[in-house]
């Protein structure tokens, strides 16, 4: 996976998805990689305490030396897109235009998703990175995020936009260079979404390569009966949890896992202990 | 009259099951009480007796008092336009790409469909208590947002910076002399991609007054509800619940409640595992180290947001039925949630 370009990390809300993102990106800078962990959505408060970071910005900035990290703000990227991309000087992309793309934006979703996968996708070409790790959105939302240029096609017949979704889609479906991980943890409704979710990436062909990633698995726990008091107690809850997670484990095999970690306090010191762990992968 | 209880709190941490144990609690004392879930496991939704989504509200085989309906989430866009829109006007949004591509992709409309429901159930007066369990996709204070998100977004800023706060005719979108903005537009996004959007939001625009109106009704409705937050002692969740006490003042009264789910037992901190194996005691231990974080947590949260804390164990088994429901409440430690069940 740290060979690639690009990996976007999806999950449903509160299964670990921001501290698996942080934790892949930490991994892939311990081999050596020049990494840019990026925030698709919100202010990316999830992947900065993970990274033990400040805030993060708009630009780039450095957590450690080698290790990068950003959020997307949907505006600024859309003046780096007018600029940048589509070349207008910056008197009229801050002027009106970038007023009516804005409020253009805000409204029209494929438009707004766009420019988000824009500028991730954009960071991934402009080679200044090994890997790009993305904390993406939720499941619930990562389809129009990774259909946005397809949609873009779909929308529109002619344009520069429609010829930028054209190579951001390619870039997308490119298996040696990008990669989607869907974090999930062995409960019911979890499994579910990830199992609509996978049916979805199966459907509309977005992604290439896509892996499943379960996090907070219990340890196995051998046992010869099982005692009184509180080793007993701890015990029983312990097998009885693990068996629930066997199951939702067997109707989705995932592609890798990650373990419960107890008693952990930081959110730096979770993702930590996740790189350690990606590394013996 | 009718006390709305709204159930609330980030992904994962067991809101629906809190719901739903409060509705079966409150049945089981007599009050007629309608649960209003988005999209609940299927264990839970077989213990509530319900059987697809969509569904209006349906009273409990064994227990009549306790009604549950599930609001579908996704038919939410297409819910909106049809109260809100004329016929013609509803089944153009509805065909509309951009609609489409907006169904599942604007999280305030799902919260905002559900609000809107929620209100209606209220409104209805035909139970004593509606316990409110907030949709998936925005269990944060988003869900309280969302009626004036709503507003802005059918109000229109794109129609209003087009016109000028006028309600414009359709053949002014497609005066290109009187906006160069719009050509030089036109030249990056590609010839109709403006003139489609326009349209939508135009159509989008003639559900405003209903909307507007209706949202306040649901803001009124939000800010005079009772308020309770789920969370577990981690730290997404919890950033979440702070959320709420931070926030929310002025769209929702302050939580009366904050109830941590999946709590271990205090007694496991820095226990004696007696004469056990060597795995069975580095599990004790384990579990013991988990637990003093949690109880960290929570204590820390509790000093700093002086709030009415209410704990309930982490089950060995998912509840399935009305009894293992019952009995998340009854189990509960700390603050008595059947106090906010008296109407």
């Amino acid at each position: 996976m740290f060979d690639k370009r690009l990996v976007i990390v999806a999950g449903k809300g509160g299964v670990g998805k921001s501290a698996v993102a942080a934790g892949l990106a930490i991994a892939a800078h311990r081999e050596g990689r020049k990494v840019l962990a990026i925030s698709m959505v919100g202010t990316g408060g999830g992947l900065a305490s993970h990274l033990g970071s400040q805030p993060l910005e708009f630009a780039p900035f450095e957590v450690q030396p080698g290790l990068h990290a950003s959020m997307v703000d949907r505006s600024k990227a859309l003046l780096e897109y007018l600029q940048i991309q589509v070349g207008l000087p910056p008197f009229v992309a801050f002027g009106p235009i970038a007023r009516a793309f804005d409020a253009l934006a805000s409204a029209a979703p494929a438009l707004r998703e766009i420019l988000t996968m824009g500028k991730v996708l954009y960071e991934v070409r402009r080679q200044e990175w090994d890997l790009v790790v993305a904390d993406g959105p939720p499941t619930g939302q990562i389809g129009s995020f990774l259909r946005a240029p397809k949609s873009i096609t779909e929308l529109v017949s002619t344009g520069r936009l429609r010829e930028q979704a054209a190579w951001m889609g390619d870039l997308l479906a490119n298996p040696e260079e990008s990669t989607l991980v869907v974090v999930t943890i062995p409960e019911e409704l979890p499994t579910s979404e990830t199992e609509e979710t996978l049916a979805w990436l199966n459907r509309e062909q977005v992604v290439d390569d896509v892996r499943v990633v379960a996090n907070r698995v219990l340890p196995r726990l051998e046992v010869d009966g099982v005692p009184g008091g509180r080793a007993g107690e701890a015990a029983t809850l312990h097998i009885h949890i693990q068996a629930e997670q066997r199951r939702w484990l067997d109707r989705l095999p995932p592609t890798a896992m990650l373990p419960y970690l107890f008693g952990i306090r930081t959110p730096a010191e979770v993702a930590s202990l996740l790189a350690d762990e990606m590394e013996r992968w | 009259m009718t006390k709305p209880i709204l159930i609330t709190g980030g992904g994962g941490v067991g809101k629906t099951t809190v719901s739903a144990a409060l509705g079966v609690v409150a049945a089981k004392a007599g009050v007629r009480t309608l649960v209003v879930t988005v999209d609940p496991a299927r264990r839970l939704a077989d213990a509530l007796g319900v059987e697809e989504l969509g569904t209006e509200p349906v009273p409990h085989a064994e227990l009549p008092n306790l009604w549950a309906a599930m609001l579908d989430a996704s038919a939410s866009w297409s819910a909106i336009a049809r109260r809100h829109a004329d016929p013609t006007v509803a089944d153009r949004l509805v065909d509309n790409a951009f609609f489409q591509a907006a169904t599942n992709h604007f999280p305030a409309s799902q919260s905002y469909a559900a609000a809107e429901e929620a209100a209606t159930f209220i409104d209805a007066r035909a139970w004593e208590l509606v316990i409110v369990d907030t949709p998936p996709s925005a269990g944060g204070i988003e869900f309280f947002t969302a009626p004036s998100q709503m507003t802005d977004l059918v109000g229109g800023r794109l129609l209003r910076w087009m016109t000028g706060g006028r309600l414009p005719g359709r053949r002014f979108f497609f005066d290109r002399t009187a906006r160069p903005a719009l050509r030089i537009a036109d030249q990056v996004l590609g010839a109709g991609l403006f003139e489609a959007v326009a349209e939508f939001l135009m159509d989008l625009r003639t559900t405003y007054d209903g909307v507007a109106r209706r949202s306040r009704e649901i803001e009124s409705h939000l800010k005079k509800a009772t308020t309770v937050v789920v969370t577990t002692a981690d730290p997404s969740p919890l950033r979440e619940a702070v959320r709420f006490f931070r926030e929310l003042p002025g769209v929702a009264a302050r939580p009366s409640a904050v109830v941590f789910n999946r709590t271990l037992p205090e007694e496991w901190i820095d226990a004696r595992p007696g004469r056990v194996s060597a795995e069975i005691a580095e599990n004790l231990r384990r579990w013991g180290r988990e637990s003093a974080r949690q109880l960290e947590f929570r204590t820390e949260f509790a000093n700093r947001y002086r709030t009415q804390l209410t704990t309930i164990p982490w089950k060995q088994d998912s509840p399935t039925d009305l009894d293992s429901l019952e009995d998340l409440v009854t189990s509960a430690e700390g603050f008595d949630l059947t106090e906010l069940l008296r109407t």
